[in-house]
């Protein structure tokens, strides 16, 4: 009985910690609502910000810089030389299942590369187009 | 009461290496164009208290665990005679600073032996995790270990950081080191490098 019960928090717990992907699209796009009503995700323009030149940083231009063209495909650090697996969750399942994860690298991702951190709405397009992909 | 030689140059290099060493490893750890940088200084730091351990043992008196590691009970004494203005002077550590040194030396292996284990992709997230919380204590240790210092400073009228520069305190004559440890100091440089370069590969 009480085994029983210690398995019903564990998995509580686990899944309070672990997110998908659409759930993680939908907390953001919440948030990008209340600043613009009416807001979608969209995966379009999700490809157009990864794919855009920002040109901040000289070693990190852009995401491709480490994430190649493809984010289906592995990627490679530009400074380090390390393999990154894939970005897109259709390629790499553990991928935006971590909200904490997963904010932590915007922040350090978008600084670095935008100069900037990205806004609600540019997360949501973001990971809509690495879930689905064009 | 003169000044007298109490730290020896591997203890004021490895020291100000250590200072170094984190204060870039800390600036650049959360960019990934200075992770390179990043894994290079903490590998200095961690070199360079490995070394520490070593000359903890075979080093000069002031440099010797022995000397200066002591109980909780005589670090708050000495930390209660620092309130009451009448701090016993001590020609090396006072038992409250080997408390400091202790604990950093433990932090920055700790810290470092994680931050290099998450660079080697040996375990997962939580590796990083661990490894930035350890950093945080540091930092807060050293914010301890600075407070302690201009405490000293103070109390003994004495530029405690000055003499991690010269190596010189008030003391006896008889209580000084007979030497600088020259050749320990250039052994200290070839290590860390090496170290350094090796972890950071």
């Amino acid at each position: 009985m009480s085994k029983a019960i210690l398995l019903a928090l564990l998995a509580v717990s686990a899944a309070a910690a672990a997110a998908t992907p659409r759930e993680m699209i939908d907390t953001y796009a919440a948030e990008a609502v209340r600043q613009s009503p009416g807001f979608q995700p969209s995966a379009r323009r999700g490809a157009e910000f990864y794919a855009k030149r920002f040109a901040v940083s000289d070693k990190m231009p852009a995401c491709a810089a480490c994430h190649t063209d493809s984010p289906a495909q592995p990627g490679r650090h530009a400074v380090t030389g390390k393999a990154i697996k894939p970005l897109a969750p259709r390629a790499e399942a553990a991928r935006f299942t971590d909200p904490a994860k997963t904010e932590k690298w915007f922040r350090r991702n978008c600084t670095e590369v935008l100069g900037r951190e990205c806004s609600a709405a540019e997360k949501a397009d973001f990971i809509q187009f690495l879930a689905e992909g064009r | 009461m003169k000044k007298i030689l109490v730290w020896d140059l591997p203890v004021r290099l490895g020291h100000w290496l250590m200072v170094g060493g984190f204060i870039l490893a800390w600036a650049t750890g959360d960019s990934e164009k200075w992770r390179l940088v990043h894994v290079f200084a903490g590998s200095t730091v961690m070199a360079v208290a490995a070394y520490r351990l070593l000359w903890g043992i075979v080093g000069s008196r002031y440099a010797r665990f022995a000397e200066f590691v002591r109980g909780p009970r005589q670090a708050v004494a000495y930390l209660k005679s620092l309130l009451q203005a009448r701090p016993p002077h001590y020609a090396g550590h006072n038992p409250a600073a080997g408390w400091a040194i202790v604990m950093l030396l433990g932090l920055a292996l700790a810290s470092g032996a994680s931050g290099w284990l998450a660079y080697q992709e040996m375990g997962g997230e939580w590796l990083e995790e661990l490894h930035e919380f350890l950093t945080g204590l540091m930092l807060a240790v050293v914010g301890v270990h600075l407070l302690g210092v201009l405490v000293g400073s103070l109390a003994h009228r004495e530029n405690l950081v000055w003499a991690m520069v010269t190596g010189r305190k008030q003391g006896r004559p008889e209580e000084a080191i007979a030497g600088q440890r020259f050749v320990a100091a250039l052994m200290l440089l070839a290590w860390s490098a090496i170290g350094a370069w090796w972890l950071a590969r």
